[in-house]
């Protein structure tokens, strides 16, 4: 009878390691920062959606190559402007999806149609903005997309619409993703999600057959199941658990950081003051201190490799000096330079938001400014985020963080800099009319456009203060052979997973 | 006695009533959810459909009307982040919370018990010493950062238990043991406290002249009297346990109310907050009702008083 509990000691030691040893050989877990809030193809914009089921369970008509802002073909095997308003895709044969109804034009103009439909919240939608589509199946193979407005960039729009079984409920949004992907789900409940490799895939078999996620908020915990060999990969760690350079990758993780200047408002509607708030940063001392060694200085707020990065723009140096001189001459010019300008920043942003808001706080009171901070709650940021701005706020300097993974920096100029935009604090015509020519056009010519925004942005308006491109760390476990790359915090396509031998 | 939990019982409804009016309205005064839910570029008219499409743009006292209405049919609402129904899915966690919070109370209780009554049997000697600052570290370390250490020592340095997660037994050691801490360092306080007390007084001193076993004075005699603060004390710190407890769930992704809770504010979810405190208000209210009656047993007067 004494023996019993020692028995019974032993066998949970022998279950807990058989438990610990990393699954199958084959077999992957994955640990995230957060639970996805549901399943919905629809809604697959959201990282915390995006990264279990873009590429894995649902696909797309094209892919944007993170590196070079291509658009290649994957559902869609090619495609043709017809006239400005229509887009014509010759989609791919012999694809079916998870629940065995064919991949056809007529399942693509559903999919269309339901991420159009207005009774479902589909975040993706929003890449959109206002845009009518109309979806039309031309024979078996061919879909035209006919939209009211021109859409040069229609492929590029189509690499965020998953294609979803035409069987799934068209008015409901569901949390079981059927789509034409190499995995399909298994289990999702509480604690993990479960994708299992399928067998009639379309292309190549991957390697991993199948993934298990689990999720943790907490960094530091994140970062030792990997250690402890508990799960083999982990996306969005801190910098400082990110301490193993052997497991531990940085990656850009296409998001841009800036603060955004009320241009309008004295006295920061003087771009010499404008101008001195940029070259007051100690910009590689609060970048090594705050953001880690790999951050990467910000001239505009695209990441290069987008479509449109202009590569000649110089960032801002650090001149104290000359920021300074810069304020007195204003001061000297009547500009009311001790106006006190507020920082305007959001809690719990991204790691280190408020202390660099403290230390720029710091180095703008020194070249002779008067700087308070405001740190909000997301709803309450949202509000000096957008226009109508909050009437009565006096100058304010805006901390944003902007990701743009679409690879077209039509995503980020209308919107930060004409005069219309949702975000945009200044007006200039001749700038306006650059950006709706260059959102009107394609190719080299599209690039050029943009590029000319951002240096005009940078050079002449001094629209902004850009921080800079963040960094992201993966920590990925002595087994796999993978490494993350520009769209790691939006997807992570396990058919990338491979295993080291 | 029955008489005394239908008053109780009476009492604790209006209370849950009034919270859940007072919960409906502050989550709404939180702000447009269309801001939360929709995509940062989302454009005025895509934002101003989804308030339309769940009733978020009708006045407030419409969307109460609707939603006492529907609390009659037990309709709870859809939890807007989860696509599911609120009540199913705060049901699904509130479980588990409470298996934690029932297992972490439990130990506690006796644990502090027996630790308390022995320091207080010979004050300033050494195990009331050693009592005395175990649980006062105990209810004074943040949680958090015990709990974080508690993993990399255990599960990376020695590799004895699994990091976090469910699943084994050996997964439920790191989180009770790091959500005892605090009840079970407040409650050797007051049960020392209480028991030192009681030790003073003339009955003890009659009991031992009468030569009764130092044993059955301590744990029966006096322990019996130096219950009723620790109940009191017990009651609140169970009533926040079953409110979840959040740094552990977090930590521990132990899938619990707490965790749900925050993130269905933060995500301004209004129907699975109001789901969320509605359950976790039924229970301790139930709680309360078991205080109470464990109140009556162990006291006498109270007993008379309401017979």
């Amino acid at each position: 009878m004494r023996i019993k509990p020692v028995c019974l000691a032993g066998g949970m030691v022998l279950a807990l390691a058989a438990s610990l040893s990393a699954a199958g050989a084959e077999e992957i877990t994955i640990v995230l920062p957060e639970q996805p809030a549901n399943l919905e193809p629809c809604r697959s914009i959201r990282a915390d959606i995006g990264r279990v089921i873009n590429m894995n369970i649902t696909e797309t008509l094209t892919i944007i190559e993170p590196e070079t802002a291509q658009v290649t073909p994957h559902l869609a095997e090619s495609w043709e402007q017809v006239d400005d308003k229509t887009w014509r895709f010759k989609l791919r044969e012999g694809v079916s999806f998870q629940d065995g109804a064919p991949f056809n034009a007529e399942a693509v103009v559903k999919s269309i149609n339901r991420l159009m439909n207005p009774k479902l919240t589909c975040d993706s939608r929003s890449k959109f903005g206002d845009v009518t589509l109309t979806p039309k199946a031309v024979d078996e193979g061919t879909v035209e997309i006919v939209s009211d407005i021109p859409i040069p960039i229609m492929p590029t729009l189509m690499g965020t619409v998953q294609i979803v079984s035409p069987n799934m409920p068209f008015d409901q949004e569901v949390n079981k993703p059927v789509g034409t992907g190499p995995y399909e789900l298994e289990a999702a409940d509480n604690e993990h999600i479960v994708l299992v490799r399928r067998d009639d895939y379309w292309g190549e078999a991957p390697e991993v057959t199948k993934a298990t996620y689990r999720w943790r908020s907490e960094s530091a915990i994140r970062a030792a199941m990997v250690e402890s060999g508990e799960t083999d990969l982990t996306p969005a760690i801190a910098v400082q658990d990110a301490t193993n350079p052997e497991t531990d990758f940085a990656y850009l993780n296409s998001e841009t950081t800036r603060m955004r200047i009320d241009a309008q408002i004295a006295p920061l509607d003087d771009i010499r003051v404008r101008e001195a708030l940029n070259l007051a940063i100690d910009w590689d001392g609060m970048g090594e201190a705050l953001f880690g060694t790999d951050v990467l200085r910000a001239s505009q707020m695209v990441v290069p490799g987008v479509l449109g990065h202009n590569p000649d723009i110089k960032p801002w140096p650090y001149d104290p000096e000359r920021a300074k001189a810069l304020i007195e001459e204003a001061r000297a010019d009547g500009v009311p330079v001790d106006t006190e300008i507020t920082i305007i920043g959001r809690n719990g942003f991204f790691p280190n938001a408020s202390e660099s808001l403290e230390a720029m706080q710091a180095l703008w009171q020194e070249i002779g400014l008067n700087v308070t901070i405001r740190e909000m709650e997301a709803a309450d940021w949202v509000r000096y985020l957008d226009k109508p701005f909050p009437e009565g706020r006096g100058p304010t300097l805006f901390q944003q963080q902007h990701d743009n993974n679409t690879g077209d920096a039509g995503f980020t100029v209308p919107v930060m800099y004409t005069s219309e935009g949702q975000y945009s604090t200044i007006a200039d015509k001749d700038l306006d009319q650059v950006i709706t020519k260059a959102m009107s056009s394609t190719g080299e010519e599209r690039e050029k456009l943009f590029q000319e925004a951002f240096r005009v942005v940078h050079d002449e308006i001094i629209a902004d203060v850009p921080m800079y491109h963040m960094i992201g760390y993966v920590r990925v476990g002595p087994r796999l052979d993978w490494t993350p790359d520009l769209k790691t915090n939006s997807e992570i396509r396990l058919a990338e997973i491979k295993f080291k031998q | 006695m029955f008489g005394y939990v239908f008053k109780r019982s009476l009492q604790s409804l209006v209370a849950v009533a009034g919270l859940l009016v007072l919960v409906f309205f502050l989550s709404r005064l939180t702000g447009d959810p269309a801001y939360l839910y929709l995509p940062l570029d989302s454009t005025e008219a895509q934002r101003q459909a989804f308030n339309e499409l769940h009733g978020f743009d009708d006045p407030l006292y419409i969307q109460f009307g609707r939603y006492l209405a529907d609390l009659l049919h037990f309709d709870f609402g859809t939890a807007l982040s989860r696509n599911r129904p609120a009540m199913e899915v705060a049901l699904e966690a509130f479980p588990e919370t409470l298996k934690l919070a029932a297992i972490a109370m439990t130990l506690s209780l006796v644990l502090a018990i027996v630790v308390g009554a022995l320091a207080a049997t010979k004050p300033g000697g050494i195990f009331d010493r050693l009592a005395t600052t175990i649980s006062l570290a105990g209810a004074s370390a943040p949680d958090f950062w015990v709990a974080i250490v508690a993993i990399l020592f255990f599960s990376v340095s020695l590799g004895l238990l699994p990091t976090s997660g469910t699943g084994t037994p050996l997964h439920w050691i790191m989180p009770i043991g790091v959500l005892m801490l605090r009840p079970f360092g407040l409650l050797t306080q007051v049960v020392r406290g209480s028991m030192m007390g009681v030790l003073t007084s003339p009955y003890i001193k009659t009991a031992q002249a009468k030569g009764v076993r130092r044993t059955k004075i301590v744990f029966v005699h006096a322990l019996r009297n130096a219950l009723l603060p620790v109940i009191t004390v017990a009651g609140d710190l169970a009533a926040s346990l079953i409110n979840g407890a959040v740094v552990v769930e977090t930590i521990f992704g132990w899938p619990g109310i707490g965790k749900l809770m925050i993130d269905a504010i933060v995500r301004r979810d209004f129907a699975l907050v109001q789901a969320t405190v509605l359950i976790t208000a039924i229970a301790i209210f139930f709680l309360n009702i078991v205080i109470d009656l464990v109140y009556a047993a162990l006291d006498p007067r109270i007993r008379h008083q309401t017979a």
